[in-house]
């Protein structure tokens, strides 16, 4: 089973430099952080599905979908308990309320997809590499990159685990909600366990090919820094600049908020 | 003048919490340049021994080490496995856990660049090895998206690039298909032929060991037999009372009573052909006519499939106009190489997969219209991995799952699941935990847990891996007798003497197709056409083959010999 979350897409993104990528990836938390109102969002929203059209990474966040459309949808509701307004519409939301809502929601969408078009688009080794050059030190870079490298494997053998499960008769589909949580435990027990014992594994692979052996080590990957790269970054700094400024004179709030 | 590289001497071992040693005083000294197979049955110590060459033990298994283990000058007590991965390579069984990069090349890197080498030279390595092995054409392509045989050998590749002066092997062809094996065998037997390196592999299949220089067999934690290869490999006795798979080739020969023991089917020919002796062709027609015989018999057809498809993301078929039938009381063998669409197929069985196009029915009812759950009380299905399905604290909590699912009541549920504890002989074993069992262990209760929906046809996907040789034997043969009482067996396997012996009628899948089919002696006598969908038979059907009549075990070839029929 496919379940890798790095697409080999080789796009424009792909091939700017991780160190770009990363910078790119913490800058649109600033952008997506600054506004409150969800149209002063929009911007950020464009570059950001931008990314996700050129890199081709629209595919991940396919796979996501049922994720995303759940967390939108309780967000969007809860938030309404967490802010009043002046233009009442009925029960507890208010005019003002809602676009907290809907902004609060669009900012959880936009930080996951830049993370998604991080991921897409920048092999592990890369991700390492690049969070390396920026002053992480190498086993924090490393661990990171086991943590994504997990995903791909739990996601395997969670499928397998159903299979063999459904094969016995373990009907996922039925029962209130308490009968399904309790049926979830013939695929957590086995998922556990032969992740633990991968991982074992896996780390005794890693020891066998020298990992820590030296103090220093050195990188095949070679990371060079290209006219693009300082394009695409003169580009995003900028364009941060100008919404910190402008969120600095006041534009973007939602007038009438009362968040507590 | 014999240079010892690895010397150890009294060496035994602990597991925390575990009475029994694991190993039990071992002495062994290895030279280099020499190729050391070890073999012997499950839980004997033979991984255990592997691990304490580059330090895994004591650094990351916790037990007790006494004894003296000096490799290349260096205790390895005193040594950090990162720091032996120089002079020590190791490659794993579990060839899915051990590659992590995400291409080819990188993977290679990896090792050179834990030691500091410079750009330049990690590129040789890179090269080099993958030119080696013969991954070249591969630098690119993620690892996942090798096939196994291409996984184990980029896995060697990577371990070699750190130069080291001994590589040891932990079963490293267990999971391949027969070619898929061959391929690193090849790269072993090159590997052998290098003076600077010792290779020392653990192996279960007997076929694979005739090339190294001596052979050991252990068993529970000390060494009871080594020697040079020929003379440790025509001890087919001692082989068989240590539960180490004995060749066809001697095991008949030495029967047929013979002085000289051929190993390999070529010398079997020419032995056979100066011994003066004959096979009888009326006894082997009258063989081969009741075999045809008691298939016959069987009519009332269970599975159909007709011009099934099916593809994972529409683009690659994983079967492709598949059309066959399986009938009540048979018991069928799917091989085929690794992706050739075998466990698919299988997975149409019981609903899992529903065809993308075609049809296949389960009595006579599409599968389309029953689903899973129904299904599953009629087709069982045991898969690969007995850890993908336990999860309870006893073995009964463990069987009575499925029964209880069905919503029988607990006195049924008793009455099944001792019926099918007994069938797969773990009656007696109820409160014990799933998990402190052996991998055959597991892989009984996995069977039993399947057998207490009482489905009338059994999947067993790959039933035999992992299992040592009399393991092997005792699941087969458990099989067989679930087969005898009247359960329909299908089995994925790409053990071919499990075929050979325990198989009815073989169906060979190659590229999403059903490239091969008929009686296990009509299937087996096509070995060329074998060797286009990447399987090979044994040793002793090929040897068989190349006098004339295709017998599928020694046994067998015996009874047919000239002056021994009755």
């Amino acid at each position: 089973m496919d379940a890798e979350l790095y697409l080999d897409n080789n796009s424009f993104i792909h091939r700017l430099d991780p160190r770009t990528k990363i910078i790119i990836f913490l800058l649109s938390f600033v952008a997506i952080l600054l506004f409150q109102n969800p149209l002063w969002m929009l911007p950020v929203a464009v570059l950001i599905f931008l990314e996700l059209y050129v890199s081709k990474a629209f595919k991940n966040i396919y796979r996501i979908r049922v994720l995303l459309i759940i967390l939108s949808l309780f967000s969007l509701i809860l938030w309404n308990f967490f802010a009043r307004g002046q233009t009442h519409w009925f029960l507890f939301v208010y005019k003002e309320s809602f676009f907290y809502a809907v902004a609060r929601t669009l900012l959880m969408v936009l930080m996951i997809s830049a993370g998604v078009v991080l991921i897409s688009t920048t092999r592990n080794e890369e991700l390492v590499l690049g969070l390396i050059k920026l002053g992480v030190p190498y086993r924090v870079g490393f661990a990171i990159s086991t943590a994504l490298r997990l995903v791909p494997t739990i996601a395997s053998s969670t499928v397998t685990i159903s299979q063999a499960q459904r094969s016995r008769g373990l009907d996922l589909d039925s029962g209130n909600l308490i009968e399904r949580i309790r049926k979830f435990l013939p695929l957590l027990v086995p998922v556990f366990i032969s992740t633990i014992r991968s991982t074992n594994i896996f780390a005794m692979a890693l020891e066998s090919k020298g990992f820590g052996a030296r103090e220093h080590r050195t990188n095949y990957l070679r990371l060079k820094m290209q006219k693009s790269d300082y394009i695409v970054l003169g580009f995003v700094i900028a364009f941060v600049i100008a919404s910190v400024t402008l969120s600095i004179m006041g534009y973007g709030k939602l007038t009438g908020l009362k968040n507590f | 003048m014999p240079e010892p590289v690895i010397t150890i001497k009294d060496l035994r071992f602990n597991y925390r919490g575990v009475k029994k040693p694991a190993l039990d005083g071992i002495n062994l000294d290895v030279n280099k340049g020499e190729f050391l197979v070890i073999m012997g049955p499950s839980e004997a110590g033979k991984s255990t021994l592997a691990s304490t060459i580059n330090s895994l033990i004591p650094n990351f298994f916790n037990g007790k080490l006494k004894g003296e283990i000096n490799v290349m000058g260096r205790d390895t007590r005193t040594q950090s496995v990162a720091q032996m991965s120089e002079i020590v390579g190791m490659v794993f069984q579990d060839f899915e856990a051990e590659l992590f990069s995400t291409n080819v090349e990188l993977e290679v890197a990896f090792g050179p660049e834990n030691f500091a080498e410079e750009w330049d030279e990690i590129k040789r390595r890179i090269d080099e090895n993958l030119n080696y092995v013969g991954l070249d054409a591969f630098r690119r392509r993620p690892p996942s998206t090798l096939s196994g045989g291409q996984k184990q050998k980029l896995a060697i590749a990577s371990v070699l690039a750190l130069k080291p002066k001994i590589l040891v092997m932990d079963e490293p062809t267990t999971d391949l298909d027969p070619i898929s094996k061959m391929g690193v065998f090849e790269i072993t037997h090159r590997l052998c032929k290098r003076d600077d390196l010792t290779l020392m592999i653990i192996e279960h299949e007997t076929e694979e060991a005739l090339f190294a220089d001596r052979v050991a067999f252990i068993k529970e934690g000390k060494i009871l037999k080594i020697g040079p290869t020929r003379e440790v490999l025509t001890d087919v006795d001692t082989m068989e009372s240590l539960g180490v798979m004995p060749l066809g080739i001697p095991k008949f020969f030495k029967r047929m009573g013979a002085s000289e023991l051929p190993l390999t089917p070529d010398e079997g020919v020419r032995a056979f052909q100066s011994s003066g002796w004959k096979v009888n062709p009326d006894a082997f027609e009258k063989k081969v006519a009741e075999e045809k015989a008691a298939l016959a018999a069987l009519s009332e057809p269970l599975i159909q499939c007709k011009n099934l498809e099916y593809s994972y993301n529409n683009t690659v078929k994983a079967l492709n106009g598949v059309s066959m039938d399986i009938f009540k009381g048979d018991m069928v063998a799917i091989v085929g190489q690794n992706g050739s669409g075998k466990t698919t197929l299988a997975k149409h069985f019981n609903g899992l997969f529903m065809p993308k196009s075609g049809e296949v029915s389960v009595n006579g009812i599409p599968t389309k219209d029953q689903g899973v759950f129904k299904l599953g009380q009629k087709v069982g299905y045991v898969f690969q991995n007995p850890d993908h399905q336990i999860f309870s604290e006893t073995v009964f909590e463990e069987v009575a799952f499925s029964p209880r699912l069905r919503k029988l009541s607990e006195e049924e549920v008793k009455v099944t699941v001792t019926d099918a504890l007994k069938a797969v002989g773990l009656a007696g074993c109820e409160e014990l935990d799933p998990f402190s069992l052996t991998k055959s262990g597991r892989q009984r209760v996995a069977v039993a847990s399947i057998l207490a929906a009482k489905p009338e046809i059994l999947i067993l996907d790959e039933p035999t891996t992992g299992l040592d040789y009399a393991e092997q034997r005792s699941m087969m043969n458990m099989v067989r007798q679930l087969n005898e009482n009247g359960s329909t067996i299908i089995f994925i396997t790409h053990h071919m003497w499990v075929v050979a012996e325990y198989a009815k009628r073989v169906f060979v899948m190659k590229d999403g197709q059903l490239f091969l089919q008929g009686t296990t002696r009509e299937v087996f006598a096509h070995a060329d056409e074998l060797q286009t969908a990447s399987l090979r038979p044994p040793h002793f059907v090929e040897f068989s083959n190349k006098l004339g009549n295709t017998f599928l075990y020694p046994e067998e070839m015996l009874e047919c010999m000239e002056g021994k029929e009755n």
